[in-house]
Parts: structure tokens; C-alpha cells; sequence
């Protein structure tokens, strides 16, 4: 509600201005001003930034997802409101440090991936969170909102991936698809039966989500010791990180890569899996929202879809899926930090993740949510119980303060999928991540 | 202004009209520095002032979302960009987008220019049409090249005769450039091209008439008469358009962000500034940055300037 | 006739360089969002709707960037053109020491990549408090118009007699009254098309608009085109992107309709006679 004065307050101003020769002055001055009388009489509002949630689906009525929680949580004390931000989380992340470098106090809450929450606590932006808003979570979510041993964040949700398939393929292909598969199977299969295999290969976060798991599937990290900020050891040039890049590299170079491989996300994949049942179809790891929007496609191939847990790295070795999601944290230059604090409880509530789960299709970070009746109603059972087991197995991404460096850093040389080699690329990310961490080298 | 007009014819008069000049002169002065002040301190606040904060933040390794671990490092962070090959790599792109796009805008510019200068009917058509490209936000030029490429949502692959219908344009490095080159060079064509228009009609019309009574063909009226008379208006719009080139941001922020190896000098800048938040670093490559467009600027002064005494020694 | 021929030619030839991909975006924001995920390579919609239209017409964030733009660039543009006129005149018709020095700093800085203030401008405007703010947007584009706007004044000022001041004055006419009556009339196209050039440029930015704001409260139109959010999570929905594209683009085409000879005009004057 006071957004929009600081506009039109400095646009009212203008036709006196003209006559001044330095008229200049003046705008910073007025805007300035109304930016700094921009608090409303009584209520505070609390502003929560938060990342963009799928459209509500035709025929919803009333707020959705994050807004419609912003609604349930609002009080007689204050009102909760939403400002939204860009849709990718690299994006998300630039716009939110850069006004919390600012100190700007106009945010109160935001939606924050897990994957640079660690950067947010490190860099003194997020106050405290209640003390038992751990309390509950599954495992991975919690490691996800954590820092320096201590939960920085609540969490709201918690993302993970599966593998999805067409059951008509694996069959075809003779793979039992009740006990786990590994990436060698996948993709022998898929080219076998003129499928593909969808995976993330953008040169964006989303590859390095795939890369991570491939890497710690087969028992290495991408770093450890993060709390050493820069200084952090880095894994990569291990045995996990050849196996990793030798399935990258045969799945690059098989037919069963798409052909927008090195621009794939988790939208563009999706067609592969057949827009109709008689397309060949294949493969893809992508997050739990599948489920709805084949729900709301094509009859005959949604009858189709199987879901398995993530493939294996190595055969044997038990994978460890992507996770994601997103916490809640509170800024630290809140002017109204103890309410926001209070906003948290609510926002987080049991309830509000199940509806949430209900309304988008993400799944709860809580686990007794996964009991709720109304969320065992949407999905199957089985695909409840893999995703819950999915995230408490789950192998994050390294919370360290220095993520998004290391991200470009493995994209550099990761990127495009086709040139990664088992021999030379894990070695020379290793030494380049090490240099670009100690400042002498771009990225 | 009425001292200079009332002279009267005594001796005395000369030395006070020099004084009444002088002092004109001098009122003169201070009156233009008055007028072109603001706009000088405007121009110098944004753009001198944090080009020298820049200068002194490139000493340090300093990153914004961990200010206690600011350091003095000396000049390791223009060590730490000249030595690597990211840095000459996205000079090499740069410079390759400039010299690509600016020779091919300024032949087809001076065919647009050329047809616009003959043309007798349908001028204000023309004239607003090919405004439209320049008048589009580059963000839009961009988006609409990058569909039109794209493999899901555009026409491009159907259309071209010797492309597989599931190319990937923005899957490898030079067919990226070449999408980008294409945004980039539909809109800024008609920038050239009215420049180049507004030189062609400076041409007198005798001088044609003379080259072609003396048998002259039009390729060497075109070479002889036309383009040496031209040199001024080329020599603007291929400087203005040349460094345009190379601070070459937007179609690539839109493209490719990027990827597959697109990336610009100045993307490179933006993104440790503004993603990484390596201020450090990020103010070195400003400061080249603009080091190196001081010196593009330079090299073009200098090879034209040499060119036209060079022809004006041949008239 | 052959010549006519020739121009004919060229004329289809410029037209559709033009507008080619002006019909594009217009045929891909009459795709249906369904379609153009699904994958619609054609150039034509196979089934026109004009629901992406009415998406962005809804989209909160799109009217607050589009408001943004207009006054950030309006703002701009106004300020920038009266220091422009001030300069521009002096520059034109006073003879002063300095005047190349004046007119070498325009051209550094017409030259000037701004990729490279970003980053101390971002650093300087958080301390100051302009960052994501209107100001923040006005005062950067203030000063990378003032050299494209002094340069066209200059130009048209220059070819201005202004003599007829002195005659009007001379004929009875107070030193004001000259300077309304005769001047401003003539000045005013010239002041007019600096206002256009300088408004393209303010509406066209994209480097500083990504870079000095964070939000709706200040982001401008080409900021929020890049940000654009879809019902498909991760990808820009392509027709609405076309749709938006569209409605951002007729206002250019508006003004380009009705100044095109100012604008020409405007943009080759500073160019020729150097």
C-alpha cells in the first residue's frame, strides 16, 4: 500500500521543477522523502520476497500458494504482503543480496533457496529464526537452512528429485524398475528403444544440482570444510568426480542426449517424455512438480508414468537425490524483525505446508505432513513415501558462502555436457576451482 | 551587447573598444562556462568520479558479502585478469562481434542508404520503417532473434534450406554469435545507414554528372567519386557504431547469458560485479574495460585520420 | 524505367528488413502460451488468441514497470534536454575558452562503456540511499544523454540566425520578447527531436536497469521483460514475452509515425558537419 508514493509523489513535483535549473536536487530530495515517510499510519506490513510459485490451476479461487499463505498469516497486528522476484534462483539470489547489501529495510521476510542461504547467514543478513523451527523437519531440509551449525532459516518446503519414466519403455528395455537403476541402465536403455534421458544442462545451477548428485551418489563432494569460506577443500578431482564425469560424457555423446541438451532446464525436458502415448518417451530427473502437470496433461501417457528413485552413480551405492526448496528467512535490517520472527511460526505451520503441497505440488519439509490425509489424497502413497525418502536421503549442495563462485566455476568447465571428458575434466575443475577461490583466476 | 555597437570616431576610442572586447570577451567566458557548467558537472559526476573509485577499489580483493575480508593486494587483480584466458577470450568475442557486425552493417547500410537517397516515391514509408529497429528496445530485438532461432518456437531452422530442423543455435559457440550478430546488426542498420544517407546527399549531383560525361561506370563512380567524398559520414558511423559494438551487453544477457562461450568483455564485467559481487576484481576489469575502448577509440581516430590525409594529399 | 524497378526492389528489400521481425513478435504474441510450450516452430499461430494480451495486461508488475519507464525516462529526458539546451546554446553562439574541451568530454563520454560504472555506481548509490529508486535511474541517464543531446542542439542551434533577435529587438521588442517571439519558435524543433533521441535512449537502457534496482519500485520495462515470469517455472513464457514485447514497442512505433522527419533529421545533424 505505500509502494507506490514514492512515485508519485516525485512525478507530482515535476512541472514545478522544470523552472529550476537544478532541478536535479530536487528529485532526490522528494523522492527521498516520501520514500522515508512511506510508513503507514497503525498496522506494520510485513514485506515477504518471495520466488515465484507455479499459476494457480483455472477455477482457484482466492490467494495462491506463497500469497495465499501471505493472506492466512496476516493478523490483527500485521498484514503479510508479497513482492515477488525473478524466476531464477541465480537471479533470485542477485536481486535480494543486492538489497540486503543496500540495508535496506524494506524487506522483512523472504523465500530463500537452500543453496545460498548459507551465503545470506555468513554475510551477517539473517536474524535469528525461532528456536524450533527445526523441529520436525526431515534431515535434508534441515542441512539445507543450516550454517555454521545453526538453523539460519526455516524451512517451507523441501524439493527433491525422482527419476520419471514411461513404464511402456523401461518394459520394452526388460528393466525392473522396483529395485534402483543406475545412470548405465538408463541410458543404455533409452537408446535402445530410440528414448532420451532428460537431465538439467543449461549452464545455469540446475546442471550443477545434476552434477552434484552424480558426484555425491558416488560417495565424493564438489567441496567440503566449507566453513572455511575460501579455504574450503576441494573434491572434485577424486574417483567420484570421474565417475560423474564419465556419465555425463556418455550420456552427452549418446543418442539418448536431447537436442537441446546444453540449454535443457527442468521445462524443457518435459516434451521429451511424450506429449502422447505413442511417442517413444524415455527418462528424466527432475523435481517433485511433475507429477501435477503430467496430472493435467494427456490421459494415456500419465497412465504411463512410473516413478523410481533417483538412479545410482555407482552400481549398488545407494543414491543420493538433489534437494531443494525453500526456506524462510527473516533480514537482519527488519524494522520489524520480532513480528516477522512471529510470521515465521505461521508461515512454516504444518498446515499452511500441507496446502501449499496441496495447491503447487511441492512437497513439505515437515515430516509429519506426509501423513496429513488431504495430501495423501493427491498423491499416491508410493510417491509420497519415495519423496519423503528421497529428501531425508538426499545429498545437498555444499552450504557454503562461496556456492555461487564454485557453481560457475564447475559450469566453466562443465560446460557444454559433450566436451566434458573423465580423463582431464574433473582435474582441471579441481585446480580451477581452487584458483578462482583464492582470487587468481576469473570465472 | 549595445558597447560594441556605439563607437564614436575620437582617438581615444580604438583602445577603449579593445578594452570593451576584452572585457566582452571575458563576460563571454564566464557566461558559456555558467550555461555549460551543470551540464559538464553532470556528465564528469557520473562517470569520472566512480571511474576513479573504481581505479581504487581494483586494489583490493573485496567482496561485498564479506566486507572483513577486504585486502590490499597491489595490482594482483589486473595480474590476476591479464593472465587469464577468460578475460582475452571474451576480448577475442568482442572484438569479433564488433568487426563482424560493423562491416556488415556498413555494406548493407550503404544500400539501404543508397536506395533511400534515389528512391523518388514511398520516402516517409521508408523513413519510418527504418526507424522502427532503431526506435525497439534492444531487450526486444534480442528476445525476437532468440525465438526466432529457437529450436522449440521458431521459424529459422524450418526455413533454412541446409539446417536440420533440430539444430541447436544456442548449443555451440559460433552459431550463438552468429544469432547474436544477427540481433545486433537489425538494430543498428538504420543507425548506419541514415548516417551514411545524410553524407550521400552532400554529394553534389555535377560531380556525378561530370565522372559520367567522362565515361565513368557506376562501380567507378562508386569507388572514385561517391565513397571518397564520404569518408567523413562513414568515419562517424563506423567510430560511433565500432564502439557501440563493443560495449556489446543486452543481445548477449538475452541470448545466451553467456553460455557456450558468447560471452562479452562487458558481460564478464557485469557479472563479477553484479552476480559475484567481487568488487575487486570486477572495478580491475572496469578499469580496462575502459582502457580498452579509450584505445579502440584511439586506433580508429588515428587510422582515419591517416586515411584522410592520405586522400586529401591524393586530391 | 529500370531505375524504378531497382527501387522498387529496394524498397521491399527495406521494408522487410524493418518489419519482418516486428510481424514475427506480432505472430508469436497471438500464440496461444499452450501452443508455443508445447513447441510451434511456424511462423503463424495455428489457432490466434489474444489471451496473452489480456495476461499482461493484468500483470501488476508489468504496469508498474511500465510506469517506471515512462517517468524515469520522461524525468530524464526533460532535465537532460533543459542542461543540454543551456550547454548547447553557449557552445553554439559563445565564443569561450574551454568550448573543446567541453565538447572532447561529451564525446568521451558519449564513447564511455557503462558496463564499467556499474559496479562503483551500485557501490556508491547503496551508501547514498538511491539505489532502486527513481533518482538512482534518472541521474545515470542524465548523463549518458547530455552528449547525444548537446550534440543535436549544437547542431540546430548553430543554424539558427539569430540576428533576427537583435532585428526584433531593434524594432522595439524587449531582450525577453525577442527572445519568445523569435527564438523559441525556432529553437523549438531542434529541442524537440534532442527530447525524442534522448527519450529512446532512457527507454532502450537495459545495463544500468538490471544493475541499480532490485524491485518493482524502480525497475524499467527492458529489466522486467528479462525477469519475466510464466506459469511455467522455469521458463519464460515465449508468447506472453512477444505479447509484452509488443506493447512496448507501438509506443515507439507512435512516435516514430508521427516525427519521423525530426528524428532523421535529428540524428545525422550532429554527424555530417562534424
Amino acid at each position: 500500500m505505500g509502494r507506490p508514493e514514492p512515485h508519485t509523489a516525485s512525478r507530482r513535483k515535476h512541472p514545478r521543477r522544470r523552472q529550476v535549473a537544478l532541478g536535479m536536487v530536487a528529485v532526490i530530495a522528494s523522492s527521498l522523502l516520501a520514500a522515508c515517510g512511506g510508513g503507514d499510519s497503525g498496522k506494520p506490513t510485513l514485506t515477504w520476497y518471495i520466488n515465484p510459485d507455479p499459476t494457480a490451476p483455472g477455477g482457484f479461487k482466492g490467494a495462491f500458494g506463497q500469497a495465499g499463505i501471505a493472506e492466512r498469516c496476516s493478523t490483527d497486528e500485521y498484514t503479510v504482503e508479497t513482492e515477488l522476484l525473478p524466476q531464477s534462483a541465480t537471479e533470485q539470489r542477485i536481486q535480494l543480496l543486492r538489497r540486503l547489501a543496500a540495508e535496506d529495510t524494506s524487506i522483512d521476510l523472504m523465500s530463500l533457496d537452500p543453496v545460498f542461504t548459507a551465503e545470506f547467514a555468513d554475510a551477517g543478513y539473517l536474524a535469528p529464526v525461532p528456536a524450533n523451527a527445526s523441529e520436525g523437519v526431515l534431515q535434508g531440509a534441515v542441512e539445507g537452512a543450516s550454517w555454521d551449525g545453526k538453523l539460519v532459516a526455516a524451512p517451507l518446503w523441501a524439493n527433491t528429485q525422482v527419476l520419471w519414466y514411461r513404464k511402456s519403455l523401461a518394459e520394452a528395455a526388460n528393466l525392473d524398475m522396483t529395485q534402483p537403476v543406475t545412470w548405465d541402465q538408463i541410458i543404455d536403455a533409452a537408446v535402445e528403444n530410440k528414448g532420451t534421458v532428460g537431465v538439467q544442462a543449461n549452464k545455469y545451477e540446475g546442471y550443477v544440482v545434476w552434477i552434484n548428485a552424480l558426484i555425491t551418489s558416488a560417495g565424493g563432494a564438489i567441496i567440503t570444510e566449507t566453513d572455511k569460506g575460501a579455504d574450503a577443500d576441494v573434491g572434485v578431482d577424486s574417483e567420484a568426480g570421474t565417475v560423474a564425469a564419465g556419465i555425463v560424457e556418455k550420456l552427452a555423446n549418446s543418442s539418448a542426449a536431447q537436442a537441446d541438451l546444453s540449454v535443457s532446464n527442468e521445462g524443457t525436458v518435459i516434451p521429451y517424455l511424450g506429449e502422447k502415448a505413442s511417442d517413444p518417451g524415455g527418462f528424466m530427473v527432475n523435481w517433485t512438480f511433475i507429477y501435477a502437470t503430467f496430472k493435467g496433461g494427456d490421459e494415456a501417457v500419465f497412465k504411463d508414468l512410473g516413478w523410481a528413485r533417483y538412479p545410482q552413480s555407482v552400481e549398488g551405492k545407494e543414491s543420493r537425490p538433489p534437494i531443494g526448496g525453500i526456506n524462510i528467512g527473516v533480514s537482519a535490517f527488519s524494522e520489524n524483525s520480532d513480528l516477522a520472527t512471529q510470521a515465521v511460526e505461521c508461515i512454516t505451520s504444518e498446515e499452511n505446508q500441507v496446502t501449499y503441497a496441496i495447491e503447487t505440488g511441492n512437497m513439505p519439509a515437515s515430516e509429519a505432513a506426509y501423513d496429513d490425509e488431504a495430501l495423501k489424497k493427491q498423491f499416491p502413497t508410493d510417491l509420497l513415501e519415495l519423496f519423503r525418502e528421497s529428501i531425508e536421503t538426499a545429498g545437498p549442495r555444499p552450504p557454503s558462502p562461496y556456492w555461487n563462485t564454485v557453481v560457475s566455476a564447475v559450469l566453466s568447465k562443465w560446460h557444454p555436457p559433450s566436451e566434458v571428458d573423465e580423463k582431464t575434466t574433473p582435474e582441471e575443475t579441481a585446480t580451477f576451482i581452487n584458483a578462482v577461490l583464492d582470487g587468481d583466476a576469473l570465472v | 551587447m549595445a558597447t560594441g555597437a556605439v563607437t564614436a570616431p575620437r582617438p581615444q576610442a580604438s583602445d577603449r573598444a579593445r578594452r570593451a572586447a576584452t572585457e566582452r570577451s571575458r563576460g563571454e567566458n564566464r557566461l558559456g562556462w555558467k550555461l555549460v557548467a551543470p551540464a559538464v558537472v553532470m556528465m564528469l559526476l557520473v562517470t569520472a568520479y566512480p571511474m576513479f573509485r573504481a581505479l581504487y577499489l581494483s586494489l583490493y580483493k573485496y567482496r561485498l558479502t564479506a566486507p572483513e575480508d577486504r585486502e590490499f593486494v597491489g595490482l594482483n587483480n589486473y595480474l590476476a585478469v591479464l593472465t587469464d584466458s577468460l578475460w582475452w577470450i571474451d576480448v577475442g568475442n568482442t572484438v569479433f562481434i564488433m568487426v563482424v557486425t560493423v562491416a556488415v552493417e556498413l555494406v548493407i547500410g550503404f544500400a539501404f542508404a543508397m536506395v533511400m537517397h534515389r528512391l523518388i516515391f514511398a520516402r516517409g514509408i521508408v523513413r519510418t520503417s527504418i526507424l522502427i529497429p532503431y526506435g525497439i528496445i534492444t531487450v526486444v530485438s534480442a528476445f525476437a532473434w532468440q525465438f526466432a532461432f529457437s529450436l522449440n518456437n521458431g521459424f529459422v531452422n524450418g526455413w533454412l534450406p541446409l539446417v536440420g530442423d533440430d539444430f541447436n543455435w544456442f548449443g555451440s559457440k559460433w552459431p550463438a554469435l552468429f544469432a547474436i550478430c544477427v540481433s545486433e546488426i537489425w538494430k543498428t542498420t538504420p543507425f548506419m545507414s541514415l548516417l551514411l544517407l545524410a553524407g550521400l546527399s552532400q554529394i553534389s549531383e555535377d560531380m556525378l554528372e561530370a565522372a559520367k560525361v567522362d565515361g565513368a561506370t557506376w562501380w567507378q563512380r562508386l569507388w572514385k567519386v561517391i565513397i571518397p567524398n564520404m569518408r567523413a559520414a562513414i568515419m562517424v558511423a563506423v567510430l560511433f557504431r565500432a564502439l557501440d559494438a563493443f560495449r556489446i551487453f543486452d543481445n548477449i544477457y538475452v541470448m545466451t547469458r553467456g553460455a557456450q562461450g558468447t560471452e562479452s568483455a562487458s558481460f564478464l564485467t557485469y557479472r563479477q560485479v553484479i552476480e559475484q559481487f567481487e568488487l575487486g576484481i570486477g572495478s580491475a576489469l572496469s578499469v580496462l574495460l575502459f582502457l580498452s575502448v579509450m584505445l579502440i577509440a584511439f586506433l580508429l581516430v588515428k587510422l582515419f585520420k591517416v586515411d584522410l590525409a592520405a586522400a586529401r594529399q591524393e586530391g | 524505367m529500370r531505375t524504378k524497378v531497382g527501387q522498387g526492389i529496394g524498397l521491399v528489400l527495406i521494408l522487410l528488413w524493418c518489419l519482418f521481425p516486428v510481424a514475427w513478435i506480432l505472430s508469436l504474441s497471438f500464440k496461444s502460451v499452450e501452443e508455443a510450450a508445447a513447441g510451434s516452430p511456424q511462423f503463424l499461430p495455428k489457432d490466434p488468441t489474444l489471451d496473452t494480451y489480456q495476461v499482461v495486461l493484468q500483470d501488476a508488475d508489468f504496469q508498474r514497470a511500465l510506469i517506471n519507464s515512462f517517468g524515469i525516462s520522461l524525468i530524464a529526458t526533460t532535465l537532460s534536454v533543459i542542461l543540454a539546451t543551456l550547454a548547447a546554446y553557449a557552445i553554439a553562439r559563445l565564443d569561450f575558452t574551454g568550448k573543446r574541451v567541453v565538447l572532447s568530454i561529451a564525446l568521451a563520454i558519449a564513447m564511455f562503456p557503462v558496463v564499467s560504472l556499474v559496479g562503483p555506481l551500485f557501490d556508491q548509490w547503496r551508501v547514498l540511499g538511491l539505489f532502486d529508486t527513481w533518482p538512482g535511474l534518472i541521474i545515470p541517464y542524465m548523463s549518458f544523454t547530455l552528449p547525444l543531446a548537446i550534440w543535436t542542439l549544437s547542431a540546430f542551434f548553430r543554424e539558427i540566425p539569430w540576428e533576427m533577435e537583435q532585428a526584433a529587438q531593434v524594432d522595439g521588442a524587449t531582450a525577453w520578447q525577442a527572445f519568445r517571439k523569435v527564438i523559441v519558435p525556432l529553437a523549438a524543433p531542434g529541442v524537440f527531436t534532442a527530447a525524442i533521441l534522448t527519450f529512446f535512449f532512457a527507454w532502450n537502457d537495459f545495463v544500468f536497469g538490471i544493475s541499480l534496482t532490485s524491485t518493482t519500485d524502480a525497475r524499467p520495462v527492458p529489466a522486467q521483460l528479462a525477469f519475466f515470469v510464466g506459469p511455467d517455472q522455469f521458463n519464460a513464457p515465449t508468447s506472453t514475452l512477444a505479447a509484452a514485447s509488443m506493447m512496448v514497442t507501438v509506443p515507439i512505433i507512435i512516435i516514430v509515425l508521427l516525427f519521423q522527419r525530426k528524428i532523421v533529421a535529428g540524428l545525422t545533424s550532429g554527424a555530417v558537419k562534424g
